[in-house]
């Protein structure tokens, strides 16, 4: 009988065994040096920097041998846990909104704005739709804000687009709209730049049309531009990068420079109306030493050069410059 | 089986002088189709996987399994995902296992049939059947938040911790454990137990003696596959703080109830998730290729399940 029973912990033993070697694996699974003490920094926030923060962090753990987490569930939940103490870093895509400012104020969290790199907001179709080659803003509106709801061709737009200045004359085509969720910092920056102005306007709701396909997988959105030969989709300009043989950027004209294309100078100098500049925020109240380090390695020419190679713009000289300042000014 | 069928088969011929029923024919032929559909799909999205996945283990061979996480494709590996799964399977092992075969013990063959035990047996069923992500909301506010809040665990990272997880998942489990240890002392003929009481046992050396070894084999299987499915589950490890994340690093100097209460820590079915959203188009491969170490670590475990029931069943 005790034989039996030997057989049955030894079946379920050998889970046991495995979680044990998962103690030990993930101990070894760092960089090499041993100094890192007992601190760990803690990044949250959007999906479009964390590539840019995840590879800045894999390279100073290499070095200094430190333990630090980078996730991108979005710009709103990571201000949540930032303003909630969990984290040191946030990363944004858009500025911090008032009310997670209150909300940093109340649980007495100061932190210091970073701009880190510029990101422009990709309008772009399948290839096969060629009569689509530049929208302005109008366009855009008419398209895929508030109003447009229930148009099912892009067609339908065309007298919405006439009323709010756009140029309109689109095809009689199914219109298929596919862009991020509504927690992403994309979709608030799109809606910013693009439906706020026009919304406000016409007393319409700041948001866009509610019946587009949300996804906050960005492969997603890509692969709906793909298989739907008349799609109209958003994405931030990395995604854009990787998939220029299944997809092509519409120009987009913001009714004074014409028709521009989103490209690594067009975007640098916001000549693109769809630029956006990308940001970290920093802890100040409770800033350790290891996060200090942590952030003047970020902005180090060795740190910031990891922005071009996650699919991003850098920041001019200039501008570099400035970010610097804010930073040295908020370490005091 | 086999042979009882065929035998049948031929009683039934000879009777009707050897026509065949068409409405017979029809029907089965039509349940064969469904059963053929079935595995076409399956097999379709295994060669598709398949064939994504190859060309990763043709080009990084082991090392992908062996590497930690990384921004880029070609030095991200799942290590730290399957090392993730395995400690929370632990905890499942050791929480869920005991607690789930005790519960099942005293349901099955201590409580009276009472209002009481009937209310509580059907709640249980009721419970396995709650989708998994409220499970991770109990798993944010109760281990997360409150336990972990009050007694100061994990000052770091607020309570978002393995024994977190571990927790979620095993609460998740219990009634599924629960269960399928209850049907398997059910299954226990009822003699048994007269013929040990008679015989002037207790009734706990009884159970413990005859009842257990008899149910173990059923009891074991099903405990293999209810770890099983904890193994595969996702939404209630996103709340209850496992790393959806690119890249993340463990401490160095860490000792193990620092790794299992102040890191870091993420799943093999996250890692998937995380995979399949990168802009990065090699990681799609990636994301096929980590598919497959998580079948073959489930295809494993299920081995497992079936070498040890036909163990005891020899042995009993």
């Amino acid at each position: 009988m005790a034989k039996k029973y030997g057989v049955a912990f030894a079946a379920l033993a050998l889970f046991v065994v495995g979680c044990g070697g998962g103690g030990s694996g993930t101990t070894g699974s760092g960089a090499a040096e041993t100094s890192g003490g007992s601190g760990s920094i803690s990044i949250s926030g959007s999906s479009t920097v964390e590539p840019i923060s995840a590879r800045v962090a894999q390279a100073f753990d290499a070095a200094n041998g430190t333990a630090t987490t980078v996730e991108g569930p979005g710009t709103g939940d990571g201000f949540a846990k930032f303003c909630a103490g969990e984290t040191d870093i946030s990363d944004a895509s858009r500025s911090i909104k008032d009310s997670e400012a209150e909300d940093c104020t109340a649980a007495g969290v100061e932190y210091v704005e970073l701009h880190i790199a510029t990101d422009g907001i990709t309008v772009m179709t399948n290839p096969s739709n060629e009569a689509v080659s530049c929208l302005t803003f109008g366009d855009l509106y008419a398209l895929t804000g508030p109003e447009s709801e229930g148009f099912g061709t892009w067609s339908a737009a065309d007298g919405l687009a006439a009323e709010v200045g756009g140029t309109g004359g689109f095809p009689d085509a199914d219109l298929y709209v596919v862009g991020p969720g509504e927690e992403s910092g994309t979709y608030d920056t799109y809606v910013e730049l693009v439906i706020e102005a026009l919304a406000e306007e016409r007393g319409a709701e700041t948001a866009s049309r509610a019946d587009y396909e949300a996804s906050t997988n960005d492969n997603v959105i890509v692969q709906g531009v793909e298989q739907n030969p008349t799609s109209l989709a958003w994405v931030g300009f990395a995604f854009y990068e990787e998939n220029r043989d299944k997809v092509r950027a519409i120009a987009i004209d913001d009714g004074e420079s014409g028709c521009v294309d989103p490209t690594n100078d067009t975007i640098a100098s916001f000549e693109y109306p769809l630029s956006r500049p990308l940001f970290i925020y920093v802890n100040t109240s409770d800033l350790s030493g290891q996060t200090q380090d942590f952030v003047d390695y970020y902005l180090s020419d060795e740190g910031i050069a990891f922005v071009s190679e996650a699919g991003y713009v850098q920041l001019p000289a200039a501008e570099l410059e400035e970010t610097r300042a804010a930073w040295e000014a908020a370490k005091g | 089986m086999v042979i009882s069928t065929t035998s049948s088969d031929m009683i039934r011929a000879r009777l009707t002088g050897k026509r065949m029923s068409l409405a017979n024919t029809l029907i089965a032929a039509a349940l064969l189709l469904t059963l053929l559909s079935s595995i076409v799909i399956l097999i379709t999205l295994l060669a598709d996987t398949l064939a994504k996945a190859i060309p990763v283990f043709e080009s990084r061979g082991m090392s992908f399994v062996t590497s930690s996480l990384a921004p880029q494709a070609e030095r991200a590996g799942i290590l730290q995902g399957i090392m993730g799964s395995l400690a929370l399977m632990g905890f499942v092992v050791v929480i869920a296992f005991p607690l789930g075969v005790a519960a099942a013990v005293y349901l099955e063959e201590y409580a009276p049939d009472t209002r009481m035990t009937r209310l509580v047996n059907a709640n249980i069923r009721n419970l396995a059947g709650v989708p998994s992500i409220v499970y991770g909301i109990l798993g944010l506010f109760l281990f997360v938040k409150v336990i972990n809040g009050t007694f100061g665990f994990a000052e770091q990272i607020s309570g978002r911790n393995l024994v977190a997880g571990g927790l979620t998942l095993a609460v998740l489990v219990l009634p599924i454990m629960i269960i399928t240890t209850a049907e398997a002392l059910r299954a226990v003929p009822q003699a048994l137990r007269e013929a040990s009481m008679g015989v002037g046992a207790t009734k706990w050396e009884t159970i413990r003696h005859h009842v257990l070894p008899v149910a173990m084999p059923a009891i074991l299987t099903g405990s293999v596959l209810t770890v099983a499915r904890a193994f595969g589950e996702t939404a209630p490890l996103l709340l209850a703080g496992a790393a959806l994340s690119q890249y993340f690093a463990t401490d160095q100097g860490a000792g193990f109830f620092d790794l299992i209460g102040n890191q870091s820590y993420t799943a093999l079915p996250l890692v998937i998730y995380n995979f399949a959203r990168q802009p990065d188009t090699e990681f799609v491969q990636l994301t096929a290729a980590s598919i497959v170490v998580l079948l073959v670590m489930l295809l494993s475990v299920n081995a497992l399940a079936i070498i040890a029931r036909d163990r005891f069943e020899r042995a009993s």
